[in-house]
């Protein structure tokens, strides 16, 4: 981790082109060297293909290279970090942050095979690996909670039993309503209506604008003040993962609006509602010891929905735009 | 005063009271005003209907199908009623969770979670709508849950 620009530094830079080298170290980097890549670069290269969307059997064999042992990564240092360096702010707002990722990746691990039933053959190799991945994701957050914070439980849902009070109770806005739509989804597997209502809530909203958005803000955390190096090497990872999710979900989208363009419909009356919901807060979240304000979360959170939007050409009605004005950041991604 | 029976009139009864009441001061000091303000903005507005229904009462309690149909209009409950397997149903939103899972909930299991795990499910209405109003939905659930009520132990098969 050499380069330790502040934490907002990329609110300032814009969208930017990653150079051939950039690309090659994030799609290429060992677990091991997941370390030395920036986060900032992970989140661009997000966006690096949105525009011409690979197809399911590339973002495969992408996901064959780039799978990693959540059992490789070493906490030690964390746990210094952790119980030694970091002060009680610190680790307080961390944990308030990282409680929605623990619970969000068990949330998307356990709704996605649900999906898989109507996908093509060739999507389906894709979300068999995403369910793959949302569980290594799962059992990083068990592992970090387990051996840095100090949580403790008899099974995976011990631990997040114990980190559930950090958990918003405005969690169960995205996650609730993706648990209920899993459950329309079981009922109908082949209603592609219900289908893309589902993949805007998963795709779209929780993974391409919750969790990047909120990925960032503890990842530069880690990597400004030089902390945690495990956490940043395994949820760095884990973002070169998303990358691929969001990559497969707007190409499901964009695939079903072209093939019935009266979908767009679905994909707003699903905004309408998460937008409904989104802007009220149950708790208040101090950024501040991680390096951010709140302004500053809810503008990246802006930037990260405008660029999916924009780049996978999904258009917003009037009212939808409206609503984004009140929208505030939901912290917890999957 | 001896407690009324799970899904009993004289339950359906309290809740249309705890409901009108709302969450408690503890639970309200927990959360932000402004989750509170919304949620009473809803509350006010509030024109649906909810039928909960429990599918495995034991047969101390009828041992039948149930629902507890709440009604909403003018920012307060206009019914509160229990209806059984063979009245007409009508409400807004219809909704199931197995008895073991009331149960838990009465004993303090989280609303958020029993919603978030699909322990209660949404069997007719429309799920868009529905969730606008989540937060307001779940919080009168556990207020719900936190009715007193005596709960029989289910019959276990042997």
């Amino acid at each position: 981790m050499t380069d330790r620009k502040s934490p907002t530094a990329v609110l300032r830079e814009g969208p930017r082109a990653l150079s051939d080298e950039q690309v090659r170290e994030i799609e290429e980097s060992d677990l091991k060297s997941v370390l030395d890549v920036d986060i900032d670069d992970v989140i661009e290269y997000v966006h690096k293909d949105l525009k011409s969307l690979p197809d399911f059997t590339t973002l495969y064999r992408k996901y064959l290279k780039q799978r990693w042992d959540v059992y490789e990564l070493d906490f030690t240092q964390d746990k210094i970090d952790w119980t030694e360096k970091m002060s009680a702010e610190e680790r307080e707002s961390f944990i308030a942050v990282s409680s929605g990722f623990h619970h969000g990746e068990r949330q998307v691990e356990i709704e996605l095979p649900v999906f898989m039933i109507g996908a093509t053959e060739e999507e389906k190799l894709h979300i068999a690996a995403q369910i793959e991945d949302e569980a290594r994701h799962t059992v990083f957050f068990d592992r970090f909670y387990r051996e840095v914070v100090g949580l403790s439980g008899d099974d995976i849902m011990g631990v997040l039993d114990a980190s559930f009070p950090w958990v918003s109770e405005t969690f169960v806005g995205p996650f609730g309503l993706l648990a209920y739509q899993a459950d329309e989804v079981r009922r109908n597997p082949y209603d592609e209506r219900a289908r893309v209502r589902y993949g805007t809530n998963y795709f779209l909203w929780i993974e391409g604008v919750l969790a990047l958005s909120v990925m960032k803000v503890t990842l530069s955390y880690a990597r400004w003040r030089g902390f945690l190096p495990a956490y940043y090497t395994g949820f760095t990872a884990t973002c070169r993962d998303e990358s691929r999710h969001v990559q497969g979900g707007m190409r499901y989208l964009q695939d079903a609006v072209r093939k019935d363009p009266t979908m767009i419909n679905e994909i707003h009356d699903t905004l309408r509602t998460i937008l409904s919901l989104a802007g009220v807060a149950s708790r208040r979240i101090y950024f501040e010891p991680l390096g951010w304000t709140e302004e500053e979360v809810t503008v990246l959170f802006f930037q990260q929905l405008r660029r999916k939007l924009n780049d996978v050409g999904i258009g917003l009605a009037p009212d939808i735009e409206e609503m984004l004005q009140f929208v505030q950041p939901q912290l917890a991604g999957g | 005063m001896t407690e009324p029976r799970f899904f009993s009139r004289e339950w359906a009864g309290a809740v249309r009271e705890a409901l009108v009441a709302g969450p408690s001061e503890p639970v309200r000091a927990g959360k932000l005003q402004e989750y509170w303000d919304f949620f009473e903005m809803i509350k006010g507005m509030y024109p649906a209907s909810w039928a909960l229904g429990c599918p495995d009462l034991p047969a101390e309690l009828g041992g039948r199908p149930a629902y507890l149909v709440v009604r909403w209009g003018g920012g307060t409950v206009t019914d509160c009623q229990i209806v059984g397997p063979d009245d007409p149903l009508e409400a807004t939103y219809v909704l199931g969770m197995a008895y073991a899972d009331w149960r838990a909930l009465h004993d303090g299991y989280d609303a958020q979670r029993t919603v978030m795990y699909r322990k209660i499910l949404l069997e007719d209405g429309s799920l868009l709508e529905f969730f606008k109003t989540i937060y307001f939905f779940v919080e009168c659930l556990a207020v719900i849950g936190a009715v007193p009520a005596s709960y029989p132990e289910l019959a276990r098969a042997t």
